[in-house]
């Protein structure tokens, strides 16, 4: 199926991913799962120091190995 | 005549050096145990007979000639069908295809070639690596080696049924959020998920960069040392591959575990089925039995650890998919098409949030969980084997929390990115079921070394149909 150009304002009434050719009941079905997971990356967000950064990890993997 | 599909990959290695056994004979031989593992379990996506037995007896002509052969010369291996192999289109379990045969091999094909081993097949996997079940609803679903009403476990699904089976000895998977462990588990055989970097992704098909690691499943523990002594190590091609020293893993085999500190979290452990948590007291004997002291310890939060990890996945696996859903979207299977969907409701800020997050997890983990000890223990499936049918609920609305039970104890460990081995439990004539050994970064040595002394008071076996 070829995608359609969406105009701004009926995209942005249409929630995220208006591109998605999903029916209603699997579009709130994603929506109200990522908003659980949305729950968790606030609380999460409010213990990480502005300084957290993607790169740690893979910093402190290095860091910490045992071979 | 020797028992070939009881042997290790290093031991069917050194039969063919020694003369023993020709990589033709021990080709022909696999090639129809794995007709008749596809035939159980639906394994095989593509069978390569002809290139194999010419590799093969170009390998045999090599040893009689006495030319120098790698450590893996003429032993017949099938992989995942994920990798890019040049000359060829590899499938991915799925419709949608790369539009041109590869140009180059993958690392990880690269190396076990240079080492001599020989691709007798393409094996099945769930749709794009994408579901833990072994569930395909594009090319037909794999079934169980022991009980053909029973799940592979999935993504690597045809590489675990076919080293149950006895058809290979060894064979490459991948995992982002199980994918080794599970079918390994479901199989009744082993795996090592490495390290996140350890093993270089150039050439495998991505699913979601952040978390994706390439492993193999084995029955011998032996053979996972070898294999990923082999597969390890930097690799220009991959800058996530890291530079660190790769150990000689089969040298550490035999290395002392006496006195080694195994960690169990009984807080995560509690939302296991009780025969799961059975299985795992009954490890957690043998273990101490060889020498290893247990000791409590504790996760952060493992429901927090699970929607890092999905915030971490689910946009990354939708933006390697992005312009294909949007353009072939009925090419997709309704599970993967689901689930790809998902990702796209997920904000930038909360994806960026699990990946900031992430190092700071880690050294809590490193910290806290693994202050007192050296190894950690765990489930990998939450319940006894599943059935087929009981998990056949392809894109719909129990989706999301089937999956999430089945992937319980197996995602929140890509998130910490540490490394796994899978060990099958005994199964006392019952169906195989597995538990993972989770170490410290790039501690691969250790947990193979403790896997080699499990596997002497609970030898590999090979896969035959319950009564």
């Amino acid at each position: 199926m070829a995608e359609q150009p969406i105009p701004q304002r009926e995209a942005a009434e249409a929630g995220p991913a208006p591109a998605l050719d999903m029916p209603p009941e699997r579009r709130r079905a994603a929506m109200a799962h990522a908003a659980l997971l949305s729950q968790t990356a606030a609380r999460v967000a409010t213990e990480l120091p502005l300084s957290a950064d993607v790169d740690d990890f893979r910093r402190i993997l290095a860091a910490e190995a045992r071979p | 005549m020797m028992e070939l599909e009881q042997l290790s990959a290093r031991a069917l290695a050194q039969a063919i050096r020694g003369k023993k056994v020709s990589s033709l004979e021990a080709t022909r031989a696999a090639l129809g145990r794995l007709a008749a593992a596809h035939e159980r379990t639906n394994c095989t996506l593509s069978l390569e007979a002809e290139e194999a037995l010419a590799a093969a007896a170009a390998c045999d002509a090599a040893i009689a000639a006495g030319k120098p052969i790698g450590p893996l010369a003429g032993v017949p291996l099938a992989h995942k069908d994920m990798f890019d192999r040049r000359g060829k289109i590899a499938s991915w379990g799925a419709r949608i295809r790369a539009e041109k045969p590869a140009t180059q091999d993958a690392t990880v094909i690269a190396r076990y070639k240079a080492a001599g081993a020989l691709q007798i097949a393409a094996l099945h996997l769930t749709e794009f690596a994408f579901g833990p079940t072994g569930h395909n609803y594009v090319l037909g679903h794999a079934r169980n080696p022991w009980d053909p009403t029973r799940i592979t476990g999935g993504s690597s699904a045809g590489t675990a049924a076919a080293v149950a089976y006895g058809a290979i000895p060894a064979g490459l998977g991948s995992d982002t959020g199980g994918s080794l462990r599970l079918p390994a588990a479901a199989c009744g055989v082993a795996s090592i998920k490495p390290t996140w970097g350890r093993v270089s992704r150039a050439g495998a098909m991505p699913l979601a960069p952040a978390l994706d690691t390439i492993g193999v499943i084995a029955r011998h523990v032996e053979d996972l040392a070898l294999m990923l002594g082999l597969l390890a190590g930097a690799d220009p091609r991959d800058p996530a591959a890291t530079t660190l020293p790769v150990p000689d893993y089969l040298a550490h085999l035999d290395q002392p575990i006496r006195g080694l500190r195994l960690g169990i979290d009984a807080g995560v452990i509690g939302s296991a089925h009780p025969q799961v948590q059975g299985m795992l007291q009954q490890v957690t004997k043998i273990l101490e039995g060889q020498g290893l002291v247990t000791a409590a310890c504790r996760f952060p939060d493992w429901q927090t650890l699970d929607h890092l990890v999905q915030l971490t996945q689910m946009p990354d696996c939708s933006a390697v998919h992005a312009a294909y859903l949007r353009s072939r979207p009925n090419d997709y299977g309704p599970q993967v098409r689901a689930r790809l969907e998902l990702g796209h409701f997920i904000g930038a800020v909360d994806h960026l949030t699990a990946l900031r997050a992430r190092g700071s997890y880690l050294r809590r983990t490193l910290e806290d969980t693994f202050k007192d000890i050296d190894i950690a223990v765990l489930p990998i499936l939450a319940d006894p084997l599943p059935t087929i049918a009981e998990l056949d609920i392809g894109g719909g609305p129990t989706l999301q929390a089937a999956m999430a039970r089945v992937v319980k104890y197996t995602r929140p460990i890509n998130y910490l990115g540490l490394p796994t081995l899978a060990l099958p439990v005994p199964r006392a004539g019952g169906l195989p079921n597995g538990i993972q050994l989770v170490g410290r970064p790039f501690a691969e040595a250790q947990l193979l070394a403790v896997g080699q002394a499990y596997q002497r008071e609970v030898p590999p076996e090979v896969a035959r149909p319950l009564a």
